[in-house]
């Protein structure tokens, strides 16, 4: 056996998966040769040190993190329409925050614009018209702080990972 | 709950499951994340993306428990799919590593490098340490990588290896040689650094 022939069989002799022939060759060629020798000893050596590398654990809170998305899964797969509109939700509150930002102004135009000095006005002079709440509606100004709210609400970070992005992606490389 | 369960196997686990029993898919997420965790993280060397695999491994178990047949053992199964999401998520990190190396203006080749995941204190004592072999690890081309690592760290037999990889023992066992060998030439490169 050459050193060549040695190596190709190195893990089948530490393994003890070689008949009583071939390990008898193997044991006659590291009996002279020091390099297989040495070579044989740093493997047993690497691969007890892999065995023993530190484990490590998941954090204290997976479970309850995994559950709570089995949890979105099987709402999204029970309700469907519900998760649908929770799905877009930001877009349904960005949508009825430009809606409310248009009718707001266009209120606040239509209630200062009868001068025609009006569409000059300074801005501290625009706000004051609004603000001493006689040219807005009790209705729009009562909105304003849902209106906040609302968006608070989506522009929070998505800790749920079933809608982020990375996530979504990750399932479909494996589906693919 | 949990007492009650030692008695069952994987295999009588994934089955209760598949016939909706909730708790045998609790009690296998406990038997597995951990064991998952250990392949994962060593496969790409980043604590925090490793339990995100974990976790999507696990809820692929939820989601798909239907397409496990009996004639796979449970184990060989879930490492299917946490092997097939972490070579996903190591192209999606290499991806981004050689990104942000790029910003940094360094050479391509530095990406490789451990991540900042690694903590020194947790070195072995051994004639090698965590650091060296986890950089060793890392530096292997993917095809010994799993088959190293399911077999070292996992202690997976020949078997469960071909299992879950699809290809033969022969193919397994010639594979863990080679990587083996591959693994013992880059520590000995990272020595004589
Ligand atoms: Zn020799």
């Amino acid at each position: 056996m050459d050193c060549y022939s040695f190596e190709k069989i190195i893990s089948d002799y530490i393994e003890s998966n070689l008949n009583v022939k071939e390990r008898q060759e193997a044991n006659e060629h590291i009996a002279h040769c020091k390099r297989c020798r040495e070579k044989l000893a740093d493997m047993i050596n690497i691969l007890s040190a892999m065995k023993t590398l530190p484990c490590c654990q998941t954090r204290s809170d997976f479970e309850s993190r995994l559950m709570a998305r089995v949890d979105r899964y099987r709402q999204q797969k029970e309700h469907p329409f519900v998760h649908i509109l929770h799905h877009y939700s930001r877009a349904i509150s960005a949508a009825a925050a430009v809606l409310l930002i248009a009718a707001t102004s266009l209120f606040v135009y239509t209630s200062v614009s009868v001068p025609a000095e009006s569409a000059t006005l300074p801005a501290a002079e625009f706000r004051g018209a609004g603000g001493n709440g006689s040219g807005l509606p009790a209705a729009v100004l009562n909105s304003a702080p849902s209106f906040a709210n609302t968006k608070a609400e989506a522009s929070q970070p998505d800790t749920s990972g079933a809608e982020n992005p990375d996530y979504q992606r990750r399932i479909k490389m494996v589906n693919e | 709950m949990s007492r009650e369960n030692i008695k069952y196997t994987d295999e009588e686990l994934i089955a209760r499951f598949q016939k909706g029993d909730e708790r045998a898919y609790v009690e296998l997420v406990r038997r597995y994340k951990d064991r998952l965790l250990n392949f994962v993280f060593r496969y790409l060397n980043s604590y925090e993306q490793a339990e995100d695999v974990v976790q999507d491994t696990l809820m692929k178990l939820y989601t798909s428990a239907h397409m496990y047949r009996e004639i796979a053992k449970f184990s060989t199964w879930i490492f299917t799919i946490a092997a097939n999401l972490a070579k996903s998520e190591l192209r999606r990190l290499k991806r981004r590593r050689v990104i942000s190396i790029h910003n940094m203006g360094f050479d391509d080749k530095e990406y490789e490098i451990p991540s900042e995941s690694y903590d020194p204190e947790k070195e072995t004592t051994s004639a090698y340490g965590e650091k060296q072999i986890q950089q060793a690890i890392d530096t292997l081309p993917d095809q010994f990588k799993t088959v190293i690592l399911l077999r070292e760290v996992q202690q997976l037999s020949y078997e469960e290896i071909s299992q879950i990889l699809g290809v033969s023992i022969g193919t397994v066992k010639s594979r863990i040689n080679r990587g083996r060998l591959r693994l013992q030439k880059l520590l000995k490169e990272l020595k004589e650094q």
